[in-house]
């Protein structure tokens, strides 16, 4: 259960300063997403790059957070998905202790580690806000069409949200890994406390990614 | 072009005035009860409620127009799927063939849109009238750590500052060639270029101002002393907790054939 230990709270000034930045980020992919008219919602990037950066306390509170910041200004629905939120960045943050983002085998893991949280959580709320639907048309025409083949509702909104959630967190886990790539290592070395250290570590390479 | 994401409009209204708690609680216990409501005439009169409020907040104007934006595409989606595919549907409202909408599904679609309607004029009601500082101080005062009272605050600031930087780069980057039109995958690749600039620049400012926060006391474990205080009133502290009181009552209601 090494992951567990991802947990320890060690939220510094650092850490908690780093909450609204991510908060930011996820607006700013948002709004980029809306200026080149992508079909996603790519909001949640600042949340997983706060997991892969600083651990799941960081992205799971910025998830949160960002979803009642979401709830009081552009999209009043979102308070509601905030556990949603929270997820991702347990998720992420798990990922990002694991050292997930360092091997392509990981990233993999990372997405589908990410959509399972989100596509998992986001039903029961689907289920009680909208009937099951996501609000998405492309999902709720999946959900149409397997509704009117008799499949249960609790399936067939799952499988809506899943098959919006599928792409989206593919683009938001890949752009969120590819950030944490391009930031210098001065960077990325402030938030080492957040990894691992080194006696527990059971490979540790002089130069590392 | 500072643009601030708060919906605050300024007013002397008496929501205006009440504490943030009790608005909180009001927002709360109206959306339960949209969702505890069993039918339309219910939720109809609940929101006429909301409308009520607002217009004594003077914000009525500004809140059907973005309530028509929010919520005419998510309701026109609702009442279409339920219509279509809803379990209970059984009579025939408009023939076309294996596309025929069914009655009861479109009302299923209609009543949910209305409690989503509920939902949404509750949550503006909240934040149409409350100071986000406002806000951030009334947690603080009932024990919310101040380092999240904290990230509260400074998100509202960063936020606008944040889309400022995505123009400033989208400007730029649009001089150095880059295409934001056109087909799909261009689009796709324009979307690194314009996030990384903005990413690196708002991380890099973090350490910076961790140490400015952390030489004034940020990271200290003292009890904070307040001059602001918002003011609180027994009328207020019962009136939340009859509201609070009115969820259970409604619950059993239900339980008793509230049709």
């Amino acid at each position: 259960m090494a992951w567990l230990s991802a947990f320890k709270f060690r939220l510094n000034t650092l850490g908690i300063v780093l909450i609204p930045v991510c908060i930011a980020i996820d607006w700013a992919g948002r709004s980029i997403d809306k200026l080149l008219n992508l079909p996603l919602f790519l909001d949640s990037i600042g949340t997983v790059l706060g997991g892969i950066l600083a651990g799941p306390w960081v992205g799971a509170l910025s998830g949160f957070i960002a979803n009642f910041i979401n709830a009081g200004t552009v999209d009043p629905i979102a308070a509601w998905y905030s556990l949603v939120s929270l997820g991702i960045g347990f998720a992420a943050g798990i990922g990002g202790y694991l050292g997930w983002h360092r091997r392509p085998r990981g990233w993999i893991a990372l997405w589908i580690l990410v959509f399972l949280v989100a596509s998992i959580v986001s039903t029961p709320i689907n289920i009680g806000l909208f009937h099951g639907q996501s609000g998405v048309w492309f999902g709720d025409g999946v959900y149409t069409a397997l509704v009117k083949a008799g499949v249960p509702i609790w399936i067939s909104s799952y499988f809506d949200e899943a098959s919006v959630d599928f792409v989206d967190k593919l683009i938001t886990v890949l752009a969120a890994i590819l950030i944490f790539q391009g930031l210098p290592r001065r960077y990325r070395s402030l938030f080492r406390l957040y990894e691992p250290s080194d006696d527990q570590r059971e490979e540790r390479t002089p130069a590392r990614a | 072009m500072a643009r601030g994401i708060s919906l605050y409009v300024e007013g002397q209204s008496p929501l205006h005035r009440v504490h943030p708690l009790t608005k909180g609680t009001l927002t709360l216990v109206i959306i339960a009860l949209a969702f505890i409501a069993p039918s339309l005439p219910w939720v109809l009169a609940l929101g006429l409620i909301v409308l009520l409020l607002l217009a004594s907040a003077g914000v009525l104007a500004r809140f059907l127009a973005i309530l028509a934006a929010l919520l005419f595409p998510i309701g026109a989606l609702l009442v279409i799927v339920q219509g279509l595919v809803n379990p209970a549907n059984r009579e025939v409202l408009v023939p076309l063939g294996p596309l025929s909408l069914y009655r009861e599904g479109v009302l299923v679609g209609i009543l949910t849109a209305a409690r989503l309607a509920d939902l949404i004029g509750a949550t503006f009601l909240f934040s149409f009238t409350t100071r986000p500082a406002d806000l951030a101080e009334t947690l603080m005062q009932h024990g919310l750590s101040p380092r999240f009272g904290y990230v509260v605050q400074s998100v509202l600031q960063l936020i606008p500052q944040t889309l400022e930087t995505v123009d400033r780069i989208r400007n730029a980057q649009q001089a150095r060639g880059l295409e934001i039109r056109g087909r799909l995958d261009r689009r796709i690749r324009a979307f690194l270029p314009l996030m990384m600039p903005v990413v690196l620049s708002s991380l890099v400012a973090t350490q910076e101002r961790a140490m400015a926060l952390e030489v004034r006391g940020f990271g200290l474990k003292v009890t904070r002393v307040t001059r602001y205080r918002i003011p609180d009133s027994v009328g207020q502290r019962v009136l939340r907790w009859a509201l609070l009181l009115l969820l259970p009552l409604a619950l059993l209601a239900r339980l008793y054939g509230w049709r």
